[in-house]
């Protein structure tokens, strides 16, 4: 079984884009983040649901011009892992 | 207990209580703060105190220990013959620790028709010498160290303390400036050479009026001229790390800063003397709607 994601509540965050990032202030912990891409595509496909790594890259494909191959799946599974070390993503326990 | 001496200081919305165990840095404050208005109560933001490591210190080789509501356990103490750069660092202290109410930049400022240049950048870029400078070429000066952002408005609110002039800032703004502007030369200091000048008249009789942040500046001293663009993220990173208060003040700093990077033009600054710069100030605020 694969595990699953959700981000951190919409209400915990306030999105500011600057020219080649996104700034996310996560409010319980009063930390600015600065977040290159795709991070920041991940949060926003995940909205409030649950996700797989395999999920998300195909929300992400659906979305964005890109192919959701395995390595696209392994590439979000990384961003995932570094995001929820920051808090801004929950690994999620069913 | 020793007795201590005391004054109360006013400056822009920031009022202070400096105490100190000898007269002698409070009757050289008094002197460069004698034009500032006097503080009608007696309810000070912060206290700064100006003391003997040892109580024997107090007369014997003096040196001066800096206290206060906030303060650094590891503040080496000053020479007697430099406690008013005590009094100054321990004011700057008090106010890069516990102000809470603007977010502050280290950042020189001046206006002209309601509009302010904020310039900032590491120690020795010269913001505050050209701070200095252009508040006597008809800028009016509005700080050489902090820069108070109103969170709520994002209007800039002067904070026109003396200028610290350090090393061959001093022998400039000397040839510019009447000598009776100048406080006492305290040569070999930890930060070099000081002399303290008293801004011009007009920056301390209107230090309740604001101004729209224009224009950024982050100017960088002897390197060829030149203007160079930089990315929002850049500037925002930089100014976090300006800022002694961003991350104390959460959210309300988060949205100031956000909005003062959207708002305000930014540009990096390189140049080899004041004319210089001058001139290439002069060309960016000329093409400002």
């Amino acid at each position: 079984m694969s595990l699953k994601y959700r981000a951190a509540p919409k209400d915990d965050l306030i999105w500011h884009d600057l020219d080649s990032m996104t700034l996310l202030f996560h409010r319980p912990s009063g930390i600015t983040h600065m977040l290159a891409e795709p991070a920041p595509a991940i949060m926003e496909v995940m909205q409030d649901a649950s996700l797989t790594a395999g999920e998300i890259a195909s929300r992400l494909s659906a979305q964005f011009d890109i192919e959701s191959t395995a390595d696209a799946e392994n590439i979000v599974l990384a961003r995932l892992e570094e995001l929820s070390g920051l808090g801004l993503v929950a690994r999620v326990s069913s | 207990m020793a007795e201590m001496h005391q004054i109360l200081l006013k400056i822009g919305p920031a009022a202070f209580r400096i105490a100190s165990a000898w007269r002698r840095p409070l009757e050289e404050l008094e002197a460069l703060y004698g034009d500032y208005p006097a503080l009608t109560d007696s309810s000070v933001d912060f206290t700064v105190r100006l003391e003997p490591k040892k109580p024997w210190r107090r007369f014997i080789r003096p040196s001066v220990h800096i206290g206060g509501d906030f303060w650094l356990p590891d503040a080496a103490p000053l020479p007697l013959a430099q406690g008013l750069l005590a009094a100054e660092m321990g004011m700057n202290l008090q106010m890069a620790l516990g102000w809470r109410r603007h977010l502050l930049l280290h950042a020189s400022s001046v206006e002209k028709d309601g509009k302010a240049l904020v310039m900032t950048g590491l120690s020795g870029s010269g913001k505050s010498t050209l701070s200095a400078m252009l508040a006597e070429r008809g800028w009016r000066f509005m700080g050489d160290e902090f820069a108070l952002l109103d969170l709520e408005t994002g209007d800039l609110v002067p904070f026109p303390r003396l200028i610290s002039l350090k090393n061959k800032a001093i022998e400039t703004m000397q040839q510019v400036v009447p000598e009776h502007r100048f406080g006492p030369e305290m040569k070999a200091t930890p930060k070099g050479d000081i002399r303290h000048l008293i801004p011009p008249k007009a920056a301390v009789a209107r230090m309740d009026e604001t101004a729209r942040p224009a224009l950024l500046l982050f100017p960088r001293f002897g390197h060829a001229p030149e203007l160079r663009d930089m990315g929002q993220s850049e500037v925002f990173v930089r100014l976090t790390q300006a800022s002694t208060n961003y991350v104390a003040l959460g959210e309300s700093g988060f949205e100031a800063l956000t909005r003062f990077v959207d708002q305000v033009p930014t540009k990096a600054m390189d140049y080899q003397s004041g004319e210089q710069a001058e001139a290439l100030i002069e060309s960016l605020w000329s093409k400002l709607p």
